[in-house]
């Protein structure tokens, strides 16, 4: 009987007892067989992406490749740091390090080249269809981590296949040596060329089809076009003997050639069309960039959900005085530098009116937000100054009185040592949104952010948190490709098409210019792009950013200024009293200027990757 | 509660004792040694170029950052050992050498970097003329491999003075200079903040195109009248 049942027992228990599946691991077989499972891998990977700044605070360049932070949007001359006062170092960095910007993610290159053989190998499941689209896909993520890679570090060792180790103890099979700077920018060329037509993903902005591919394309022929004329402009050429670095003068004319083309294919389209949906076009700017339905610029984004996955991006930098939480705000404070690149409406540059022609007295205005009249509506959508509104609340940005002293017939500067304090007339002393010299999380230039800062209600609540995407690719962007491209290839009334278009969304009316040179080109796209991460790539490819940020003080371009509103208190003058003035400094908090030097055109490689592979080679001043 | 105070005493005892063994004791010895030129010391920007140390044989192989002070001298505390001294391309005003200088460190030592400047700033001459400054020098080119991209002065507060570290700076660009056999001039006025002091120091820095760093002349005091 006992006998029985244990060789009863032992039978049951035979046949798969050890050899069961694993509820936890996923073989290679399950996952390439499910179009889920795939694209639950290509989510990954989209989340990969690294970005420069971007909206999140990731820096995971070594384990996955990811990195996005957010807080370099301090770094550079649209903005400086006036949060936490431990980030401080931002303001005075003596000098941007070599490593800075540096990326060396082939932990990502590599998962996308074991997907792409794996799907081909295990995938029987799949339609023949879906593998074409799926690896169509990941070649264009391998694409776009390859122009990150480019334009930080050069040429780059280009990999294409999965790499495997013999074990036999010479690894030498595995070192590759840098491609060219040339050769990485033509691989990104053709990889989208050959699988723009295999996409699919139409109408989709969180996945690519084939107008994010060619937005990919215009930008990257784009900057190796002005690499392949402005390097060769410069007095000694940055190049490096085998071509890692520095492209021939003689194809900037084919590169931008191929980045127009690109443009021109998704504005002639007809897919995407520049954001007008709301008649103000300061807050329609705004939208162009948040709104997330309705709008038909957007390209290609890193979309963000409530409740699922959120960023602090709001919390971090809303406006002090509507702050919704009891900490963060004002971290990234935008630069009157930036604030004064938007031109007036009638053409002019954008330099404020503070003081009178003869430099005797201030300029009284009304209203703090009368200086403001008149500008580029995308002042008013990226940033937001003294006198605006944001989420339909006044911000409250005053950084004190001018009383005026009879004694001395002068003015005295009465700041208060807190925000929201009262003047001895009973009045508003320092405004509830600063600025204020020396508190931390209250902005230290006079300006908040308004680019990708949630309106919604409670969104800068650590509670709530924000789902404003990041805007990869959109249509003003390409606009300004084709315009700068086109006017590198001399064709210019084309050129002017396409940044009149871009001007008259910003409120300057129909054909608002009827000539154009670079610094325009360039002051548009700092407008329109402003924290978007252009600012810094764009001044590399121009072989401008060691003359722009040279690091001395007395350069204004290497300083970042503010602007402090002043309440005029001067009883019995009626034509000053209880007007607002301006006053332009250095911003207190700023130390130290920005100092770019040769060295920072291209990031160094870090040593440990160089003692691995002796077949790469130093990039130039490193 | 006894057992757990006691265990954790134990541990703190082995922690504290623990470290006491196996740490290495600093590196005492110290390379020091200046960068010339025909005996003549370089002025360059303080912390701004940098030789790089490197030692073989040790499973972390990454550089010993070696900073130049503004007279051309430098200095580093290190543990006795052979290395390699590496001048950084592209980065100090001189002509890449693609040698690495072998140095023995024993105890105190020295060694003497001998490099070749694109240009050297001769008969420097800066002197007070009202409210400005005035420079008169000339410039000999030594290699003319690389192009003269321009010429400043800079006027400072403190003996540190260079392109990062300055009150005021007035630049020529190398299409002023049509020759540059010939003397050449600056003029810059002097800052406010500068004449209240009483005193301020100038340096004239040469620039090569395609080299992140200047050339300067040592700092000279200046007694404003």
């Amino acid at each position: 009987m006992l006998l029985g049942i244990t060789l009863l027992l032992a039978g049951a228990c035979k046949k798969d007892w050890l050899e069961r599946q694993s509820r936890t691991i996923l073989l290679e077989e399950q996952a390439w067989n499910d179009p889920k499972q795939v694209v639950a891998l290509l989510a990954n990977f989209y989340d990969r992406l690294p970005v420069q700044t971007g909206l999140q605070d990731i820096n995971n360049t070594g384990a996955d490749g990811r990195i996005a932070q957010w807080r370099d949007m301090a770094n550079f001359d649209d903005a400086m740091w006036s949060g936490q006062s431990n980030e401080d170092g931002r303001n005075n960095i003596a000098a941007y390090g070599f490593d800075n910007w540096r990326l060396w993610n082939y932990s990502l290159i590599r998962d996308i080249n074991l997907a792409l053989e794996n799907m081909m190998l295990y995938g029987t499941k799949l339609s023949d269809a879906q593998k074409t689209q799926f690896s169509a896909e990941l070649r264009f993520l391998r694409a776009y981590d390859y122009f990150e890679l480019v334009k930080r570090m050069g040429g780059v060792p280009l990999i294409t296949k999965q790499l495997i180790y013999d074990y036999s103890g010479n690894a030498s099979a595995l070192q590759f040596p840098r491609a060219k700077e040339s050769e990485v920018y033509d691989f990104i060329a053709s990889e989208m060329d050959a699988i723009k037509n295999e996409l699919g993903n139409d109408g989709s902005v969180s996945r690519a089809n084939r107008y994010t591919a060619m937005a990919l394309k215009s930008r990257a022929m784009l900057y190796a076009g002005s690499l392949a004329k402005y390097n060769n402009l410069m007095a000694a050429p940055i190049t490096t003997p085998g071509g890692e670095v520095g492209i021939p003068a003689g194809r900037a004319n084919e590169y931008y050639t191929k980045s127009l083309e690109a443009s021109k294919e998704i504005i002639n389209s007809g897919v995407y069309t520049l954001y007008r949906a709301n008649p103000d076009p300061g807050e329609n700017f705004y939208e162009a960039i948040t709104a997330k339905s309705g709008n038909r610029e957007v390209i290609f984004v890193k979309d963000f959900l409530t409740p699922q996955k959120r960023h602090w991006f709001s919390y971090d930098n809303i406006v002090r005085g509507i702050r919704e939480d009891n900490l963060g705000s004002s971290s990234i404070s935008p630069s009157l530098n930036l604030v004064e690149s938007y031109e007036y409406l009638d053409g002019t540059p954008g330099a404020l009116k503070i003081r009178t022609a003869d430099n005797s007295d201030f300029i009284y205005y009304d209203n703090p937000q009368d200086i403001f009249a008149n500008k580029d509506a995308r002042l008013y959508g990226t940033i937001v100054y003294p006198g605006a509104n944001f989420k339909g609340l006044p911000v409250g940005i005053q950084a004190g009185v001018m009383a005026w002293n009879t004694a001395t017939n002068s003015y005295t500067v009465v700041e208060g040592s807190d925000l929201n304090t009262t003047y001895t007339d009973g009045k508003l002393l320092t405004g509830s949104s600063g600025p204020h010299r020396s508190i931390q999380e209250v902005s230290n230039t006079g300006f908040y952010l308004r680019k990708y800062i949630d309106s919604r209600a409670r969104t800068s609540t650590r509670g709530v948190q924000s789902d404003v995407w990041w805007v990869w690719f959109r249509l003003g962007e390409i606009y300004l490709n084709a315009a700068e491209a086109a006017f590198e290839l001399g064709q210019t009334g084309e050129a002017l098409t396409y940044i009149n278009a871009i001007r008259d969304r910003a409120g300057f009316g129909p054909n608002s210019l009827t000539t154009l040179t670079t610094d325009r080109i360039r002051n548009e796209r700092r407008a329109e792009l402003a924290f978007e991460d252009h600012r810094l790539w764009d001044l590399k490819r121009w072989r401008i950013a060691d003359r722009v940020w040279n690091g001395n003080v007395s350069n204004p371009n290497a300083m970042i200024y503010a602007l402090y509103p002043y309440r005029v208190v001067r009883p019995g003058d009626a034509a000053r009293n209880g007007k607002y003035v301006f006053v332009k400094m250095i911003a207190p908090r700023f130390r130290s200027p920005r100092f770019f030097q040769l060295g920072n055109y291209y990031s160094s490689i870090d040593q440990q990757v160089l003692n691995n592979n002796p077949k790469l080679v130093k990039n130039p001043f490193h | 509660m006894q057992r757990f105070i006691l265990s954790s005493l134990i541990i703190a005892i082995i922690a504290i004792t623990g470290c006491k063994k196996d740490n290495y004791k600093p590196p005492t010895s110290i390379l020091q040694g200046q960068v010339s030129y025909q005996g003549q010391p370089i002025g360059l920007r303080s912390n701004g170029v940098q030789l790089e140390l490197w030692q073989h044989g040790f499973e972390v192989f990454s550089k010993i950052p070696v900073y130049i002070a503004q007279d051309g001298t430098f200095s580093a505390s290190l543990f006795d050992g052979d290395y390699k001294l590496v001048l950084l391309r592209g980065n100090g005003p001189w002509i890449n050498s693609a040698d690495s200088m072998d140095v023995k460190v024993n105890g105190n030592t020295t060694v003497d970097v001998t490099v070749t400047p694109y240009f050297l700033i001769k008969d420097a001459a800066i002197g007070q003329s009202g409210t400005n400054v005035n420079a008169s020098f000339t410039l000999q080119q030594v290699n003319t491999s690389l192009p003269l991209e321009a010429v400043r002065i800079y006027l400072g507060a403190t003996t540190v003075v260079d392109q990062v570290n300055s009150v005021a700076s007035v630049e020529k660009a190398a299409a002023d200079i049509p020759n540059i056999g010939q003397p050449i001039q600056l003029t810059v006025n002097i800052p406010s903040s500068l004449s209240s002091k009483g005193y301020l120091f100038a340096r004239i820095g040469v620039k090569t195109a395609g080299v992140a760093e200047l050339l300067y002349t040592m700092p000279q005091k200046i007694e404003l009248k």
